[in-house]
Order: C-alpha cells, then structure tokens, then sequence
C-alpha cells in the first residue's frame, strides 16, 4: 500500500486524477510551523533565593516551586500546573510511556537553569538518607540511561522524567507535587501548610544493581534486604501462614488501581510475633517511609509503628526475594507495601524490582474517595 | 503481525505503554450467527507462571482452557466451549527481546435459541493463579454491527477485584444488529477499496486512456466521436466489472484461491500492458476482452478482503454483493468523472502529449510496482 500511495502523485498529470491528487497535495503544504518555545529570559525573574530560611517543608518546597514557575514561559507554566482534580491526581505510572500518561513538563525539555530549579524543588520535598529520598531518585533515573544504552530503546533515558503541580502550590490550600517516570512516581500532597500525603509512590529498578566510574549502584537494594531480613526472622509454621496462595508478577496497587486496599488482610497478623520480629517488620517499612522529608517520615513511622498490632505481612514464592514472581507485602490499617521480583526487560537474565508504598488513609491527602 | 500491533494499541489505550513487555491476556471475540468464536492470546511467561511448569500447547493446555473458560447466558445457562485450535507462536517485540504466547482459538455457543449477543464471561485463566494478571476483551468481528474485523473494539478487562478478592464475570452486551446493517457496511467497504487501492484505479484509467481514438496503420489516430466513445468505454467498464465479479465471487466463496503476491504482481502487470497499449495499440478493438482478463486477476485480489471474514452462507453472500456492490459504485462515481474530460481532451491535438505523459507515468509505477512486489 505504501508504494501505491508514493506513486499516487506520478499521476497528478492525468486530469482525471486531479481531483484524487489535490487531497494529496494539501497535505503537503501544511508549513513548518514555527517553534513556539522561546528560551525564557531569566533575567527578569529575580535571583532566587534557596528558600533556606522557610520555617517548614511545606514552606521550602512552596518557595522553590515558585521560584522554578518563575522561570518558565506562560505555555510551559500551563503544563506545569493543572487544577487540583483526582484526574490529574492519579495520573502517573510506572511504565516508559512519556507523556501519555503523565502530566507536567518533561525533563529534557527544560533549559539549565529551569532544570536545576526543577530538581530543587524534588530535593526539598524528598528524605535525605543514603540510598533513599533524593539520592534514591537520582539513582533510578540514571539506570534509565543505563538501559537507553543497553537496549538502544529511545523509550528510556533520564530526560523523561516529568514534574508537575496538580493544584497551586501554597502553604494554606491543596496541592500535590508529581514527579517520575520509568520506575517511579512520586505523589506528595501538602495541604494547609504541612504534607498530608507521602503516597502513591512507585519504585522499581532495573539493573538492580549496576557499576559506573567504579561507583556501584543498588538503589533498592535496602528495600530488598529490610524485606528479606523481616522474612527471615519468621519460623517454618509462621511461614507457612505468611505464604499467599496465589502468584504474583507485579504489585496489585500499580498506577489506577487507587483505594483498591483487599477488605480482609492476608498472610500473618505482626500481633503474633515477638518484639524483635515486630522492629523487623517496622524496619522494612523504613526504606520506603524515609524517602520523605525526615519530619513526614518520622510521623508516618510512629503512625505505622502503633498500628502494628493489626498489621499483617505476607509473601508469595521466595522468602529470599530473589526468583521471578517472589513477592512480599505489609498491610496495615494505614501502610501498604508490595515489592515483586520480576524477569528483566532490557536484561532478561537478571531479576528486576517493582514496588509501591500507599497509605489506607492518607493517599493523596486523603482528598479523594476511590 | 496484525495481532501484535493490535494488543499494542490496546496496551496503549489500558494501560498506557509502550515498548514495554505486555503481560496482559488478550480476547478477541467474533460474534457469529450462532455463536462466538474466541481468540485468546496468553503469555507464555505469565501461563507458565501460573501453572508452576513448561508449557505445551496439548491436552492438558486444552483442559485447563476449558476449566476456566465459562461463558453463560445473562439467566445463567452455560454455553458449550470447544477448543478449536491451540499453538504457541514467539514474535520478537522491540527493546523487550523474545516475548511468546500461547494463542488459542475457541467455539463458544450457546443453548439454542438463545441470545449470542449477550452473555456473561466467567473467565480466569492465568488469573486464578496470579494475581497481578489481567485479561482485556475486545470485539473484532461483530459482523451485524458492520464490524467487519479492521479494528477491535474494547469491552472491559477481567481481573482480580483486590478489594473483594474475587475475579468477576464480564458482561458482553452487543447492541442488536441486523442484516442490513453488515450489507451496508460491505458496500461502504467496497468503494473504499477502490478509492484507496490505486493500481485498480490506475489500470482502468490507462486502458480508458485511448478509448475515445481510432486507430490507422497500428497507431492511435483522431477522436472517433461521442457515441463511439461513450461504447467502447462503457463496454471496457462493463467487461472489467464482469471479470472481476466472477473471481470475487469464487474467491470469496472459497471455490478458488491464490496466493496474494503473484495476484499483486499480476495487477501489477496489467498496468503495465495497458500503458503499453495506450502508447501504441497492442490489442485494438478487443480492449473489452483484455479489460475482462485482467479483472478476474483483479477480483482475486477483492476477494482476498472477504476470505478471510469466516462468515456463513448469508452473510457471506450479502457481503460479496455488498463489497461488490460497492466497488460498482465507486468505479462508477470516478468514470463519470473521467469520462467529460476523456471525450472532452481527446478532440484536441495536444491530447497526445497528454495520453503519452500519462502512460508513461503509468508505465513506470506499474514496472516500479512490479519490481517491489516480486
């Protein structure tokens, strides 16, 4: 068909075809549209400061979104910033899907200076630890480029990752800051000055563990091992209780699966096992729960921390986490967490690792009702 | 091929992704007379998951099938399910290595009598197993709809309800179609044949391009008037249209059936002698003959379209008069536009330079044709 639609206009000449090659035609004039996207003058916008002297996070990360909104063009700020709505809200994912299916503004598509004010804002709503928070997103967008190189797909690289606002960032109404791309989704809703939401957020990881200028790379490797070490601590019978009987090959809760937390709780209740297997559980929860700013995560812990009595913790496969389709999970009357082990995509003879953090309860803030 | 692209698309649409391993299942439903026929495509990785071993495709695949496979009527009778046919195929997908699957086919009917249009699909394959799994239904062939199979329509995902932890039956609910309806869509499918399949048109054109001239001494000469024109190209169209009505019908029907690479070739072909035909006349007054040659080569080409459609007796025949139908049409909306300007530019002198630009054009795609399509 493609030949046939090449040649088509070889016969523009018979008059009889005219009518047929006009159409063609018209589709050939369409101009070059001129590039609407003008480099901002920055100039205009003054020095930012780096908003050092906020009194909370809320306020930091509201300054620092102002002052990256304060870089871009009128069409790049429309992109930037939707109305507060949980279509825009749940709009993330952790596939290489670009912008199909996320809102905001792509990395790559920024200037220096636009980026640097970008990646401030990330840097101030994420924890500081090593391996967690900011230093844990860096890592899953550099292994993007990783396999960009390895699979020569397009589809992957560190420049699609997308930021967005989903509402007006302020210190006395609602927003939430998006950020991701393959691999991760981070979700941060701030409401009335403080963060009432850490979740959704999406963590995956593939290499999970690569070397670069002699550095090596495992970004997840805490979230595995915390995961591990909690199972390890179960005897054979409570094992035997924690074992789902179904398979897993991904998380449940993945993007648009949203207040879709089971009715009834499965696997092994935490209240039956002893005060050192308890701190095992809390402390798989860590890797996740730190990736907040440090004042957030401190209150999540000890929210989860005196839940943990009606917490369950279950498994599907190996308890060692490292096979295809080994899955382990917590859920609580707040947490939720799922961490799967799936067969690589760019590296097919290696496991890869997907998992997500929500929370029953504070999900977006808890400003929508699934 | 066809499949891939199509269960990319409706990743894309579901799920938004792309170049991304898709571990979904895929239905495809034909919606026949009296029953439905089922295209169900399983990952292999995702089916050996679930059932803990190697996979093949055999008895055991067959049975597992039909223990998870139950549609029903919306009152609650069951349909019989048959499995027709069950292979593995691998197509390699690109930035996602080797993905295979096991691509089942399966006869779903149901009691007599009673509705194949609505009913509910109890069905948890691979899901009953794994959890993360999801099977997304569409409708490919809803012929009474005037879906003919170009494109598949989605219908809703079967999967695990986490909050419930129960895996619902999905309702397949077709809008009443009717006889008319799957003819009218035949029809509005043959003229669109004709108006996006170039070489059908082209050859016509060419052999129409003398048509108006007489020929002395073996060359093409003057007009030959308005009423020796309007015959010699109403007798052409009217030879083509038998020609190509007769393989149709025999194509369609199943009675005949060629390879599609030698019957483009042939189109191809026939091009080209028109186009040599309209520089110098090969075969004068016998334009008729030649035009119903070539469109029973052109014929097995329409016919190609409906073989494939798998439809009974009255549907198939309403879908070659339809289909056929259409074509008529459609050649009859571009003949009479061609044929003032024919009559019109062949009273002129300067009409040569035009029928020798025009052949040669032609002369050239159809050798270009010729040569891509060997």
């Amino acid at each position: 068909m493609k030949m046939r639609t090449i040649h088509f206009s070889l016969l523009a000449i018979i008059p009889a075809m005219l009518l047929f090659s006009c159409s063609k035609k018209d589709a050939t004039t369409t101009s070059t549209t001129t590039d609407s996207t003008t480099t901002t003058d920055t100039t205009t916008t003054t020095a930012t400061s780096d908003c050092s002297s906020a009194a909370n996070t809320t306020a930091k990360v509201v300054c620092l979104a102002e002052a990256f909104e304060a870089t871009l063009s009128s069409s790049q700020l429309s992109s930037l910033v939707t109305s507060y709505s949980s279509t825009y809200a749940i709009r993330w994912s952790n596939l290489p899907c670009g912008s199909s299916c996320r809102n905001g503004l792509q990395y790559s598509s920024l200037s220096s200076t636009q980026l640097a004010a970008a990646k401030a804002v990330v840097v101030a709503a994420s924890g500081t630890a090593a391996n967690e928070g900011y230093d844990e997103i860096t890592q899953i967008i550099a292994a993007d480029d990783v396999l960009n190189t390895a699979s020569g797909s397009s589809s992957y690289g560190s420049g699609i990752y997308f930021i967005a606002f989903v509402g007006t960032p302020s210190t006395t109404g609602t927003w939430q800051l998006q950020f991701g791309g393959h691999h991760l989704a981070v979700n941060i809703t701030f409401s009335g000055g403080a963060v009432t939401g850490a979740t959704p957020r999406f963590e995956g990881i593939e290499p999970k563990s690569w070397t670069s200028s002699g550095t090596t790379y495992a970004p997840l490797a805490q979230e595995q091992a915390a995961m591990v070490a909690m199972l390890a601590s179960l005897s054979t019978s409570e094992l035997a209780s924690a074992l789902l009987t179904t398979k897993f090959s991904d998380v449940l809760l993945g993007p648009n699966e949203d207040g879709q937390f089971p009715t009834t709780k499965s696997g092994i209740a935490v209240s039956s096992l002893t005060s050192a297997q308890q701190a095992l559980v809390l402390a798989a929860m860590k890797p996740w729960v730190n990736d907040a700013d440090s004042a957030t995560a401190a209150s999540l812990l000890s929210t989860y921390s005196s839940e943990l009595s009606s917490t369950y913790i279950a498994y599907s496969g190996n308890a060692t986490l490292a096979t295809n389709a080994d899955y382990v999970r917590i859920d609580g009357p707040s947490v939720w967490i799922e961490f799967v082990c799936q067969t690589g995509v760019v590296y097919p003879s290696q496991i890869h690792y997907h998992s997500v953090y929500r929370d029953h309860k504070r999900d977006y803030g808890n400003s929508f009702t699934f | 091929m066809r499949y891939y692209f199509l269960l990319l698309i409706c990743c894309v649409g579901a799920l938004g992704a792309k170049a991304h391993p898709m571990p979904n299942s895929i239905i495809l439903l034909d919606i026949k007379s009296n029953g439905v026929v089922a295209e169900v495509q399983l990952p292999l990785s995702e089916l050996e998951l679930a059932l803990g071993h190697k996979v093949e495709p055999g008895p055991a695949l067959r049975a597992y099938l039909l223990a998870h496979i139950h549609p029903q009527s919306l009152e609650g009778y069951p349909w019989t399910v048959q499995v027709k046919d069950l292979h593995i195929q691998s197509a390699a997908q690109t930035a996602t290595g080797p993905y295979n699957e096991v691509t089942a086919t399966l006869w779903m009917e149901p009691v007599k009598g009673t509705s194949v249009r609505n009913f509910s699909l109890h069905y948890d394959a691979i899901i009953a197993e794994v959890s993360s799994h999801k099977a997304l239904v569409s409708v490919r062939q809803d012929w009474e709809r005037g879906k003919y199979g170009e494109q598949s329509s989605e219908v809703g995902v079967i999967k695990l309800d986490v909050r419930s932890g129960t895996i619902e039956p999905l309702v397949v609910s077709r809008e009443q179609g009717s006889l008319w309806r799957g003819f009218s869509s035949m029809v509005a499918l043959g003229m669109q044949h004709i108006a996006a399949g170039t070489d059908h048109l082209l050859f016509l054109l060419v052999l129409l391009l003398p048509a108006p001239l007489l020929v002395r001494q073996q060359r093409w000469d003057g007009y030959g008037g308005t009423r020796y024109s309007l015959i010699r190209l109403l007798q052409i169209v009217t030879a083509f249209t038998i020609g190509h009505s007769i393989t149709l019908l025999a194509g369609a029907a199943g009675w005949l059936r060629l390879p599609s690479q030698p019957v483009e070739v042939l189109i191809a072909v026939s091009i080209l002698v028109s186009a040599v035909h309209a520089l110098r006349p090969l075969f004068p007054g016998r334009e008729a003959w030649v035009a119903a040659g070539f469109g029973l080569v052109h014929g097995l080409a329409f016919a190609g379209t409906l073989a494939n459609l798998q439809l009974d007796a009255t549907r198939m025949g309403l879908s070659i008069l339809g289909f056929n139908v259409g074509i008529e049409l459609m050649q009859l909306i571009v003949i009479l536009f061609v044929m003032p300007w024919l009559i019109w530019l062949s009273r002129i002198p300067a009409y040569k330079y035009v029928r020798v630009t025009g052949a040669v054009l032609a002369g050239i795609t159809a050798t270009m044709w010729i040569t891509a399509r060997i």
